[in-house]
């Protein structure tokens, strides 16, 4: 991973032969510069190409930079272009033997030929040199005023380009201004296009230091431009088509029919051959009606048929980046897409990288109606040709059990896959029928008796082997020989290479030997004996733990190694909603086929338009490439510890498993350090049990020496304004670009679920708390509102989506704020007003 | 918005690269690029958005040449994908297919195609149409005339006529002497019939492809005469949509020469025109191959060029294959094809064989999935037909022609 070097290694073999080969060019193109012989243009030519294709396979070849611009002067068109490329290329690196070439570019910039005036003008902006910026005002401003769209067109690109070299010249030179006035009124589209493409980034860039620009920047979205845009849609390029539905997406219609209006003017869009602007326009679709619960759920009936056509017919790559967004919004709605399962269907010749992804949305889309079908056609691909495919579709049978459908059909096809001899089949099958007997012990019955007859030498891999001794431990009771494969594993010590297997043969001789004592007895001895000289440190602390607990009481150790176990209702490893969301608000980039929000993958930089440094862009790769791998350690590291926790929940079954994964969210607690945060944290009523005790440790650690906590709400430090006002295109402009400041789940009592039978009773509730709504919807037992208060006297604003759920009685609340600091005090408000809620 | 494109050849050498903004990327990335290539191995193929260290990267891979663009920020991903796709099928187009040798002798015309079509990272016009006009092809008489005239600019000297017209798609009035106009139906059939030998998935997604030699600004429509089997629709941009709502025709002004005017999708088809029956049976390391293949219904038109081909497992040692009707051959990568060609009238072609396992193997766990290949011509398996074309104005002398044709597309039978 090195490719700084690399890149040396390319040229070095041709640099010593270019070297010579570069100078003999020198001295042919220093013989014809000033020659006017007729034919010369050809021998130019094919003196110029012979220099491009250097530079193409990257010799460099700017020591030729003075003759190159003697030889320009020509009137062959292609000679020009040729020049033009080579100029582009190098001025960077002479700035000042660029100069040589502004002459002959201005001069071409008036030719008479547009075709060549709009060339020149492109050349002379690529340049990109910073002292020659004062040549470029010029021949720009008659650019932007030329009679041909062509010219204009290059000309409002260049404006671009000159504001990215020197952003004070652009601005002086008014062509801001210049660029709004053609983009409301040029008749060639593509101008339009470009005006649009260029304004939005420049005052992007300026917005952060000049208010004027930010205004300019919200006056896009208004109403006008957006309608005057809506209306020529069909004139622009497919291209200048998404840019422009990409704007549509910011706009925050005033009223519903507005809404209607821009969807049946944009319908057709869905139908364009071009997949990039099928998938804007969905977007717009989605973007505008996501306050209109029942319109939405038609949006994506509509979206569908065009999405799925896209997934058939479209290249590998098309169909990848199409699949990836209808994951996330099968994510949304699994029910729209149930009755299409067979379009993700695996044909043979895919690359697997569609493949799996159509593995990932027949495991979505599976219900009662078709599980059947999905899971017979996923056995097929088990015996696959394409083994990570094959092993793929087999945990997505394994998914499919643990969502709870049909799952007797589906214990018959996993036990299948035991029987079927091949080593990586068993492996999956194993780790499935494990993960299956934790959710449905009903099961064990059926599956041991499989199981058992696997041996244990036909296993291989670290996670199957894992999952088999587990079962040994856990289902010793049911397996006759359970024992005595586990003596004989235990024998084999020495060969067992994973720590994993190790951790876990431990574990299940315990357990075994708390149900078959007799026969197990020497094989524990052996175990703890042989764990203890283990050199891996986890395997020798539990080995030493287990031997410990086992002298200091035998029944206390069995209540640690053997408790009684529920089943587990939902394992830790789904993606949190919170994420979802904000992949959905991100739909159509980047973010959905990384399947994390943009702030996750992205530096902060880079997010938004080109703002950069230049250095960035060379950054060493080599440098960078060590950042990356260190972050993607640390995720891993996450990943570990999380898998560890479940793990050892898993194996020790300590506490019940419901808590376990709350205590992330506690953890959060840690980090209060002021002591009125600390009592906001305990009038906290959800997180009650375990905040209380982790204050408590903490005001310990910290040595704060407070006294007992009273465990009452402390009176609300914040005050808000009754008669807050915010109006909704407000409210969804900070919504998007606020960050959440405070997520959790808080619970609803049951008076609160039985008062909740209509969203306006809550409206009502809450207005009195004055915190006010701003929409709602929903049905039971699903409802959602946005809220919104102000701070008293003060204009800093509170937003807040809270999610409903009555049947669960659960509320998921997000808190975004103006002010940051005080959306704790915030939240401690919000919460009581809301567990106020149905109390007389 | 993007900024760099690269070509690479199949080895990885950069044959092309264009810097589209002034954010220069180094070409350090291609090594970068190339090598988590090589890291993903020859079975899979990577991902087409890859993120890098310091950039993303789009890939499209045609014919052994690797398009590949970069950039820093957010962008829409399909943007980038069917940009590169657009920009492969220009230059097969103009260069008349793709391989490192025509894109290394034709560099200057790649480096002009891909000024038009992209200005600082963000793509202007990919109508071929309009490029044909911009920057002339180089052709056999282009290059006859160079020699002859000594004068070989390939730039038009007009600027297109249609950056400033309203139909971006035609050029402004071709005049010929012959009006023609060719309406194909080109339909590929996707099948799967599954283990038990039931039909899975059975769709047809088709073409219509229009050839359009047509004077002035001539008005078509064209109609079907059962539209309503069509399941999904897509247009080219000439299409009028609301004709099509309201009565399923499609009104369009066509672009010069050919191009696709609409294609859609046809779900849930009841039957295959051919079956083709597979039968492995194995014991003590061996095994019994046998297929058969037969028409199933009769169209009345003759199917042409059948051929079969699976990948044979990698724990097969040898197999020895034979048919009683065309050819049998087993290539290096152990695929395995069969070539049919016309079913004859007297017997039913059948391959037959056995496959020898690896030593320790008793029996067959992984199974073959055949692939089948024919075309029909002279019928659209979907059942669409072409009602009627009209020409609002018409020519004096006008041409019309109608032509239908059905292939396999992914078919696949699985054993």
């Amino acid at each position: 991973m090195a490719p700084p070097a690399q890149s040396q290694r390319s040229q070095s073999p041709s640099q010593p032969s270019g070297k010579s080969e570069v100078s003999d060019l020198k001295l042919q193109l220093r013989q014809l510069a000033g020659s006017r012989a007729p034919g010369v243009d050809d021998s130019k030519r094919e003196l110029f190409k012979k220099v491009i294709s250097y530079m193409t396979i990257g010799i460099d070849v700017s020591s030729l930079f003075g003759e190159m611009v003697m030889c320009s002067a020509t009137s062959d068109i292609v000679l020009k272009k040729m020049c033009y490329l080579y100029v582009g290329n190098y001025a960077k690196v002479n700035p000042d033997l660029a100069l040589l070439t502004i002459n002959f570019l201005q001069r071409d910039c008036h030719d008479q030929d547009p075709m060549i005036r709009g060339l020149a003008l492109r050349s002379l902006c690529s340049l990109r040199v910073a002292n020659l910026v004062e040549y470029l005002v010029g021949p720009l401003g008659s650019g932007l005023k030329d009679s041909n769209s062509y010219v204009r067109m290059v000309a409002v690109i260049g404006v671009l380009k000159l504001y990215h070299i020197s952003a004070s010249t652009c601005v002086d030179a008014d062509f801001p201004s210049t660029l709004k006035h053609l983009l409301l009124n040029d008749s060639d589209t593509q101008v339009v296009a470009n005006c649009l493409s260029a304004l939005q980034e420049i005052w992007s860039a300026e917005a952060s230091t000049s208010e004027e620009a930010s205004r300019e920047r919200e006056a896009l979205i208004n109403k006008p431009v957006i309608y005057y845009l809506l209306n020529r849609i069909k004139e622009f390029s497919e291209w200048a088509q998404c840019l422009v539905l990409e704007l549509v997406t910011k706009y925050v219609p005033s009223e519903s029919s507005e809404i209607f209006d821009i969807m049946n003017l944009l319908e057709d869009r869905l139908q364009h051959a071009n997949g990039a602007v099928v998938l804007a326009t969905v977007k717009v679709f989605l973007q505008l009606t996501l306050s209109m619960t029942d319109v939405h759920q038609q949006v994506y009936e509509r979206i569908k048929a065009p999405l799925l056509t896209l997934v058939s017919s479209g290249s590998p790559e098309q169909s990848y980046a199409v699949l990836s967004h209808l994951h996330l919004l099968v994510m949304r709605a699994p029910y729209v897409f149930s009755s299409d399962y067979k379009h993700f269907y695996c044909q043979y010749n895919e690359p697997s990288y569609v493949k799996r992804l159509k593995l990932e949305m027949l495991t979505a889309v599976a219900n009662e109606s078709n599980t059947y079908e999905i899971v017979t056609e996923l056995c097929e691909y088990a015996a696959n040709v394409d083994i990570p495919i094959a092993r793929e579709s087999i945990r997505a049978v394994g998914k499919i059990a643990l969502q709870q459908y049909d799952v007797n059909a589906i214990v018959d096809r996993l036990l299948q896959f035991l029987e079927m001899e091949k080593d990586y089949v068993t492996a999956e099958a194993l780790v499935l029928v494990k993960d299956l007997l934790r959710k449905y012990p009903q099961w064990s019955h059926d599956c041991i008796a499989v199981v058992g007859n696997i041996s244990s030498k036909n296993v291989q891999e670290p996670k199957a082997k894992a999952a088999l001794i587990w079962m040994l431990g856990e289902y010793s009771q049911d397996m006759q020989d359970a024992p005595y494969i586990l003596e004989s594993l235990v024998e084999n010590w020495d060969e067992e290479h994973s720590a994993e297997v190790r951790l876990h043969l431990l574990t299940a001789v315990m357990k075994c030997f708390f149900k078959r004592p007799p026969e197990t007895q020497s094989a524990l001895g052996a175990a703890l004996a042989a764990g203890v000289a283990d050199f891996h440190q986890d395997v020798h602390d539990r080995a030493l733990f287990y031997y410990r607990i086992l002298r200091y009481n035998v029944s206390v150790a069995e209540r640690v190694v053997n408790p009684p176990k529920q089943a587990v209702s939902v394992f830790a490893d789904t993606q949190s909603s919170e994420i979802k969301d904000r992949i959905f608000d991100e739909f159509n980039s980047l973010s959905v086929l990384y399947q994390k929000p943009s702030y996750m993958f992205t530096d902060k930089e880079h997010r938004g338009s080109l703002e950069f440094a230049d250095e960035l862009g060379n950054l060493s790769i080599g440098e960078a490439a060590d950042n990356v791998v260190s972050s993607q350690r640390v995720e891993e590291n996450d990943k570990d510890l999380l898998l560890t926790t479940t793990e050892k929940e898993e194996t020790r079954g300590s506490s019940n498993n419901g808590s376990a994964y709350n205590v992330p969210y506690d953890s959060s607690t840690s980090v209060f350090a002021s002591q009125t945060q600390i009592e906001s944290a305990i009038s906290n009523p959800t997180t009650a049990g375990h905040s209380q005790q982790a204050s408590f440790g903490i005001d310990d650690l910290l040595g704060l020496g407070m006294p007992a906590v009273p465990n009452v709400p402390s009176p609300p430090q914040l005050k808000l304004n009754t008669k807050a006002a915010l109006d909704p295109s407000t409210f969804q402009q900070k919504w998007r670009q606020l960050p959440i400041a405070l997520s959790q789940e808080l619970s609803l009592s049951p008076q609160a679920v039985a008062a909740l039978t209509a969203p306006q009773a809550l409206l009502r509730h809450m207005q009195s708390h004055s915190i006010h709504c701003i929409a709602s919807g929903g049905q039971s037992p699903n409802f959602k509102f946005f809220f919104f208060a102000q701070k008293y006297e003060e204009s800093s604003n509170y937003l807040v989506e809270c999610i409903i759920n009555t049947s669960s009685g659960k509320a998921q609340v997000k808190i975004k704020a103006d002010d940051q600091s005080t959306s704790q005090a915030f939240s401690t408000l919000f919460e009581s007003a809301l567990s106020k809620f149905g109390t007389p | 918005m993007l900024q760099c494109i690269f070509l690479l050849s199949d080895s990885g050498e950069v044959m092309l690269e264009k810097q589209l903004t002034g954010h220069r990327v180094d070409r350090s990335i291609c090594d970068w690029f190339w090598d988590h290539v090589i890291s993903q191995g020859d079975s899979f193929k990577s991902q087409p958005v890859i993120a890098s260290p310091t950039h993303y990267l789009f890939q499209v891979v045609r014919e052994g040449i690797t398009f590949l663009a970069c950039t820093q920020v957010e962008m829409p991903p399909l943007m980038g994908i069917e940009f590169l796709c657009r920009v492969s099928d220009v230059l097969s187009d103009y260069l008349g297919g793709l391989n490192e040798d025509v894109i290394k002798d034709n560099f200057v015309i790649v480096y002009e195609l891909l000024d038009e079509m992209i200005d600082n990272g963000f793509p202007l016009t990919t109508e071929p149409n309009i490029l044909r006009e911009m920057i002339a092809p180089p052709n056999i008489v282009s290059k006859v005339l160079s020699v002859v005239t000594g004068n070989s600019s390939n730039v038009s000297d007009t600027l297109p006529g249609a950056t400033g017209s309203c139909i971006p798609w035609r050029a402004a009035d071709p005049k010929y002497a012959n009006n023609e106009v060719y309406v194909d139906l080109v339909e590929e059939m996707d099948a799967v019939i599954n283990r038990d030998g039931v039909l899975v998935k059975c769709e047809v997604y088709g073409e219509v492809r229009v050839n359009s030699h047509l004077s002035g600004l001539p008005d078509l429509t064209l109609s079907f005469a059962n539209p309503s089997i069509l399941d999904d629709v897509r247009f080219h941009p000439c299409v009028r949509f609301r004709p099509w709502e309201s009565h399923q025709i499609l009104s369009f002004v066509p672009p010069d020469g050919e191009f696709k005017l609409m294609s859609y999708r046809v779900k849930k088809l009841k039957s295959t025109p051919i079956y083709v029956k597979p039968q492995l049976s194995s014991d003590a390391g061996k095994c019994r191959v046998n297929v058969l293949v037969g028409i199933r219904n009769d169209h009345g038109k003759t199917i042409d060029s059948i051929t079969l081909q699976f990948q044979l497992p990698p724990c097969i040692l040898s197999a020895d294959l034979t048919s009683n009707t065309g050819t049998v051959n087993i290539l290096g990568n152990k695929t395995c094809s069969w070539s049919i060609g016309r079913i004859p009238k007297d017997k039913t072609p059948s391959l037959s064989g056995t496959l020898v396992l690896e030593s320790e193997l008793e029996r067959l766990h992984v199974f073959p999935t055949f692939r089948v290949g024919f075309k029909i011509m002279g019928v659209a398996l979907s059942g669409l037909q072409i009602d009627k074309l009209d020409l609002k104005t018409a020519p004096s002398r006008l041409y019309k022609g109608f032509r239908a044709l059905t292939r396999a597309g992914e078919f696949e039978v699985r054993s």
